[in-house]
């Protein structure tokens, strides 16, 4: 197992396209680290250099210290798991798993042993001599999984292993691949589109924006303190609020846009000192906007909004609002017992504690 | 309506079903029947000596050295062109799907050939390997070694009677037109065929630690399989029934050197009016073509089925 470095990686295509822009980060010994972002954002041409099936146009990647830039995938000690599987059509399961350690000529009893070993940790022990058209899609998803685990590499890259999956599948094998993550004590890198999949499983997530890194942090710190808009509205579902507003200074800073007028709390106001004035971005996530009837926020006047229902989504173990003030459009997800009607109004708090500034320009939050 | 259907559709199949019945089945039955006959001169059949003699025709084709040439012939004349256009194929193949630089342009060179006829194709190979009167005065190729200097490589190509075993060298220069011919047409098969294979399994295996080679070995050709078994097919029924490109090139040359059984069916029948000699070999080449056919025939459609 081992540590991945990539140091101001560039990948420019025909000379003109710039699909990853100076990337640098480091993939810890047994991390689970995600790549995250929209399709075309540079995180797949990102995996690919790390695999070695695309050049680094310039910069260092480095697997346990040594420069991998010109290293052939084979000599890599890689194993990658693709998103449409890429099991060989012609071979068994078993074949499948075992034409790795056939080319680097382990010995026949290490080969049987190391592949009923896989098998029986992903239980697909009876599959074993069946060709892989005639198993499901999670079935030879296990086997592609199967077939990386036989190798025991230095670094597993998985490239959207779950998008061709039901989503009932798809919950499941999250977990399945967690728990390996845990058995394995595998450095695994993983690239999703899936914030879910990137939010349980990675131990840190790298979100990419147009071959930009945009954040690099743990679960919790992305979703706590996205560093920017992009990265706030990506993560979480709904999305997080964005409210053009201004920041004014009345007894105190207060947030005031076209219909709504928000106290700030004490312990930001010396961040938010220079922009008073000044038009900035507020950010406030759908589950910290209650029902006043079911406020898990501290009600002061100073945190509430009367606001116009326009359209109301029950969804069984919550409801979300769709919300309108003044010039602003807010989603609002509440407790299921809420009584707001569409086309009515509905008092509502707002979790102050929790909100976000963003720079109105740049986009880089503020707070 | 159903009923107007299936009326309709009985009217548009059935006069190619019936036309394929007479001038296929039909023609093929009284070949048959022809084969088991007396039916050798046509003064004969017009005595009304036309009696059944039972396998007499065959065993005497099986007699006769021509004919047993003409089988060696055309078991040397096939294995060598299904090995030359096939493995020409596929390194043609290759070459243009890795994409370099007017490769298209290649592509559609390699093809071109195909669209030749092999009346012409044999006509300018027999100038091409046209031996001249050796040693002092020699044409086409042998000519150009002369220029160079390789006098030793200088040989009587289609004309020469020399063997190894049972191989008639004479048949190379045919095999080499041959292979030129349809070479190309493999190419397009494989190149076709390398197109479908997915780029994450050979990924897969680069990333598995499979070099260009083993990659090759291991995972495209055995995808490869059925179009390597369909040109086999395709090749083979060819090269069983070749004709006109040996009829144009050389003729029976020499010694019936670069005899094969459909000039001898073409002469015995149309030139010395022995139909049912010449229907005797007519079908033994059928059923040489349908032991290649027909397993093939039954297989893929057991694939339909599935």
């Amino acid at each position: 197992m081992a540590k991945v470095e990539l140091e101001r990686v560039w990948k420019i295509y025909e000379g003109k396209v710039e699909a990853v822009k100076d990337a640098t980060f480091t993939i810890e010994d047994k991390e689970f680290v995600v790549l995250l972002g929209p399709s075309g954002c540079g995180k797949t041409t990102t995996l690919r250099m790390i695999a070695g099936l695309e050049e680094i146009t310039r910069g260092t990647l480095k697997i346990d210290g040594k420069v991998m830039n010109d290293v052939e995938p084979k000599d890599r000690d890689i194993a990658m798991v693709f998103q449409n599987y890429a099991l060989y059509p012609h071979m068994t399961v078993y074949d499948n798993m075992a034409f790795g350690l056939k080319l680097r000529k382990f010995p026949k009893d290490e080969i049987d042993r190391r592949v009923k070993e896989a098998a029986k940790i992903l239980g697909i022990e009876e599959l074993l001599d069946r060709k892989p058209r005639q198993l499901s899609g999670g079935q030879r998803q296990r086997v592609a999984v199967g077939r990386a685990i036989v190798r025991d590499p230095k670094v597993f890259l998985f490239d959207e292993p779950l998008s061709n999956l039901d989503a009932k599948l798809r919950v499941q094998m999250r977990s399945e691949l967690k728990k390996l993550h845990h058995r394995l004590e595998a450095t695994i890198v993983y690239v999703t589109h899936d914030q879910i999949e990137a939010m349980t499983m990675a131990n840190k997530i790298i979100v990419m924006k147009s071959g930009v890194i945009q954040q690099i942090g743990t679960p919790h710190e992305i979703y706590n303190k996205p560093a920017n808009t992009f990265v706030a509205g990506f993560i979480g579902s709904p999305a997080m609020n964005f409210v053009d507003s201004k920041i004014i200074q009345d007894n105190g800073l207060w947030i005031k846009s076209s219909g709504l007028k928000l106290k700030i709390p004490k312990q930001f106001e010396e961040q938010l000192e220079e922009y008073v004035d000044k038009n900035v971005i507020f950010g406030i996530r759908p589950e910290n906007i209650y029902d006043k009837m079911f406020a898990m926020a501290p009600v002061e006047g100073e945190n509430t909004a009367a606001v116009m229902v326009d359209v109301v989504e029950p969804l069984g173990s919550e409801t979300i609002l769709h919300l309108v003030a003044g010039d602003d459009r807010l989603v609002a997800v509440v407790d299921p017992k809420t009584e707001a009607k569409e086309e009515q109004k509905i008092d509502i708090v707002f979790d102050m504690n929790v909100m976000h500034i963003f720079d109105k320009e740049t986009g880089k939050a503020i707070l | 309506m159903r009923k107007k259907n299936l009326v309709i559709g009985i009217s548009v199949v059935a006069p190619s079903i019936i036309a394929i019945a007479i001038f296929v089945y039909g023609f093929i039955t009284w070949t048959l029947r022809v084969s088991f006959s007396n039916w050798n001169s046509f003064s004969a059949l017009l005595r009304g000596e036309y009696k059944f003699v039972g396998l007499r025709n065959y065993i005497r084709l099986f007699q006769d050295t021509r004919f047993q040439t003409d089988l060696w012939n055309t078991l040397f004349f096939t294995l060598f062109f299904l090995f030359g256009t096939i493995a020409l194929g596929i390194i043609m193949a290759i070459l243009v799907d890795k994409g370099l630089k007017g490769s298209r342009l290649f592509q559609n060179l390699f093809l071109f050939p195909m669209a030749i006829s092999f009346v012409v194709t044999g006509t300018v190979w027999s100038w091409i390997f046209a031996p001249g009167n050796l040693p002092n005065n020699p044409q086409g190729l042998n000519l150009l070694f002369q220029k160079l200097g390789l006098d030793n490589l200088m040989w009587g190509w289609y004309t020469s009677t020399d063997s190894l075993g049972h191989f008639n060298l004479a048949l190379i220069p045919v095999i080499i037109a041959a292979v030129w011919q349809l070479s190309g047409y493999t190419m397009a098969m494989y190149l076709a065929g390398l197109r479908g294979i997915p780029n994450d399994i050979i990924e897969a295996a680069k990333v598995d630690g499979a070099s260009e080679w083993k990659i090759f070995w291991r995972v495209k050709m055995p995808l490869l399989t059925p179009i390597t078994l369909s040109a086999l097919i395709i090749l083979g029924h060819i090269s069983l029934k070749i004709f006109d490109l040996v009829f144009a090139m050389t003729g029976s040359g020499p010694n019936f050197v670069t005899d094969v059984p459909a000039i001898y069916m073409f002469e015995l029948t149309f030139r010395s009016n022995r139909y049912a000699m010449g229907s005797a070999i007519a079908i033994i080449m059928l059923l040489f073509v349908a032991i290649v056919i027909v397993p093939y025939l039954f297989s893929s459609m057991r694939g339909e089925k599935r």
